[in-house]
């Protein structure tokens, strides 16, 4: 005798699981143009890959002792591949009474589910697509009590920060739980007009202010992405959001014991642009293109930007230089001058935590005034946000290489170092610094003695020429204040030998790292 | 015919309008040049069409994301 009556019942349960929440369920989410949690994993992972867990989870009906039909738990997940490595993988089902929580024995997904177990305990990286508002006040009827908060708590998904890469994509409307699950990420997208995140959605705003406003304001990309940076980057579909996502990942390493993949290279280590000879105007008023300049130096087509819409004056970029992953900041000098304001600094901060964490060495091409002055920027918390960036900077223990192309000031400026390192600074023949830009601080440096002068303005004007002679950063260079200055084009093959030599120390700094102390 | 708003991405001063209504524009042409922490930041069109109105003039303070001038495709 064999069990193939039993088999025959596991295939029909998992035919159950398959249809999710029924034909007309499914066909409503289509035309809404979102894909099944089932069709995001297929077209995410690798093919075939996909090792479904809890695929019989659900609720069963039986007619005299018969099965007649499951309704599946709304969440499906298990071990897939992403380029060839594992990754735990999982995302609500947004067909099945919208994705709510379900109360089986054991968590499936979202914060201390399965899920996150699988990527906690294999060191892998976790991967959730989130499609759900969390928990239903309707569940305190059916469980006979109100549930306290944190009874499923978000302590994995906290330790998780510290081990693995950890990815949330907000696939549809999230709020409440996996809302917040969505922030617990070292990297977070979204879809540009279909898909929303905020702590609570229209009706709950509505009842508690007021305020009439639809979801898409609420918490569409322009908000969620472009405004308040909670989400990372938005992708224009799915599709697009499911490259994004490989693409990510591919320049992590499965977890903080390993280095982050190395490729081959075919972009030769010695090219030397000619163009980024010219591309700083001599007048040093006008702008310049950073990321087109980002683009001579590092591997060809090897960049990609972590929030590109948010905090302008600073670009913060995965890249890989000879083959090896680097983390790219620069400031935007087409923005504010690439003044760090406060927007700028909450994205320097997490940037730096995430390439320090994952081993990733840090190239900064610096061109910045300082932090952002003004009514606005004090209001909006510029100083603090701002120091808090350069605490993590002097906490980071990764490498840190410092290109100036122009200006470097401050205590913005301070920040773009490696203090805890080498500490290799290298300058274009472009590059200016000090604790103050010459012509901000000369009116307040020689107050009494331009006040006392015949001509204040023409006096004004010649302690600048006097001072600005000075500030040629070859005089620095001559008292090893900066340790070279570089022909631009000579950017790519130093930056790429450095790297490259860095590498065998990078591989005694693996594992997790313990920040102690109290950030600013 | 679709107006489309150009938006400034920074506080400053209008130093300098480029543009007069009419003129025909391609993407990525100058409007005008803003002065906003000691640099002239351009202020550049996403798209193609004709100015229908600028909305400010030199010397105006703006703000970030201000409409600062009306174009038609």
């Amino acid at each position: 005798m064999s069990w193939q009556t039993e088999v025959d019942e596991l295939n029909l349960r998992r035919q159950f699981a398959d249809g999710l929440g029924g034909a007309d369920a499914i066909q409503r989410h289509h035309e809404q143009g979102r894909l099944t949690i089932r069709e995001r994993i297929a077209e995410l992972v690798d093919p075939g890959s996909f090792q479904e867990v809890g695929k019989l989870t659900g609720q069963g009906s039986y007619q005299d002792g018969k099965l007649v039909g499951v309704t599946p738990a709304p969440y499906v997940m298990g071990l897939a591949k992403i380029a060839g490595r594992p990754v735990a993988i999982g995302g609500e089902d947004f067909t099945i009474r919208g994705g709510t929580s379900w109360s089986g024995d054991r968590k499936k997904g979202g914060q201390g589910g399965f899920v996150e177990d699988l990527a906690h305990h294999y060191h892998i990286p976790l991967v959730n697509l989130i499609d759900g508002v969390g928990g239903s006040v309707a569940s305190a009827k059916r469980r006979g009590h109100a549930v306290f908060p944190g009874v499923h708590g978000f302590e994995t998904s906290v330790s998780l920060l510290g081990m693995v890469p950890v990815v949330c994509a907000v696939m549809g409307t999230a709020a409440g739980g996996p809302a917040g699950r969505a922030i617990l990420s070292h990297w977070s997208v979204m879809v540009r007009g279909s898909s929303q995140i905020f702590a609570a959605g229209p009706p709950v705003v509505q009842r508690s202010l007021g305020q009439k406003i639809d979801k898409e304001e609420l918490g569409g990309a322009g908000m969620a992405v472009d405004t308040a940076g909670t989400i990372d980057n938005a992708a224009p579909s799915e599709r697009e959001c499911f490259a994004a996502i490989r693409r990510f990942l591919s320049y992590m390493p499965q977890n903080v014991w390993e280095l982050p993949p190395a490729i081959p290279c075919d972009d030769p280590v010695d090219r030397q642009d000619e163009a980024l000879l010219s591309i700083v105007p001599r007048d040093r008023r006008q702008p310049y293109n950073m990321r087109r300049l980002i683009g001579m130096v590092v591997d060809q087509g090897s960049i990609f930007e972590i929030q590109p819409t948010f905090g302008k004056t600073l670009i913060t970029s995965l890249a890989r230089l000879n083959g090896k992953v680097v983390g790219v900041i620069a400031n935007d000098p087409m923005i504010y001058g690439g003044a760090m304001d406060a927007r700028a600094a909450r994205k320097q901060t997490h940037f730096m935590e995430v390439c320090d964490t994952f081993h990733i060495p840090i190239v900064m091409f610096v061109d910045v005034p300082g932090f952002m002055v003004g009514r606005e920027a004090e209001a909006a918390t510029t100083l603090r946000e701002g120091m808090r960036s350069v605490f993590v900077g002097l906490q980071a223990t990764v490498p840190i290489l410092t290109v100036v192309i122009r200006k470097c000031y401050g205590m913005a400026g301070m920040g773009t170092t490696d203090k805890n390192g080498l500490d290799l600074k290298l300058a274009w023949p472009s590059a200016e610094w000090g604790s103050l830009p010459i012509e901000g601080g000369v009116a307040a440096a020689y107050r009494r003695e331009i006040e006392a002068a015949p001509d204040p303005v023409e006096r004004e004007r010649q302690i600048e020429a006097e001072l600005r002679a000075l500030a040629s950063p070859f005089r620095t260079a001559e008292a090893f204040g900066v340790e070279d200055i570089i022909d631009p084009r000579e950017t790519r093959p130093t930056l790429s030998r450095f790297i490259d030599a860095v590498q065998g120390k990078l591989q005694t700094m693996v594992g997790p790292k313990l920040k102690p102390g109290v950030r600013p | 015919m679709a107006t489309i708003e150009v938006r400034v991405e920074v506080t400053g001063l209008v130093w300098e309008v480029v543009a007069r209504p009419g003129d025909r524009v391609a993407a990525g042409d100058p409007l005008m040049i803003l002065e906003s922490m000691k640099m002239e930041i351009p202020v550049v069109t996403e798209r193609e069409g004709t100015i229908k109105e600028i909305l400010v003039t030199e010397g105006m303070p703006v703000s970030e994301g201000q409409v600062v001038a009306l174009m038609e495709r």
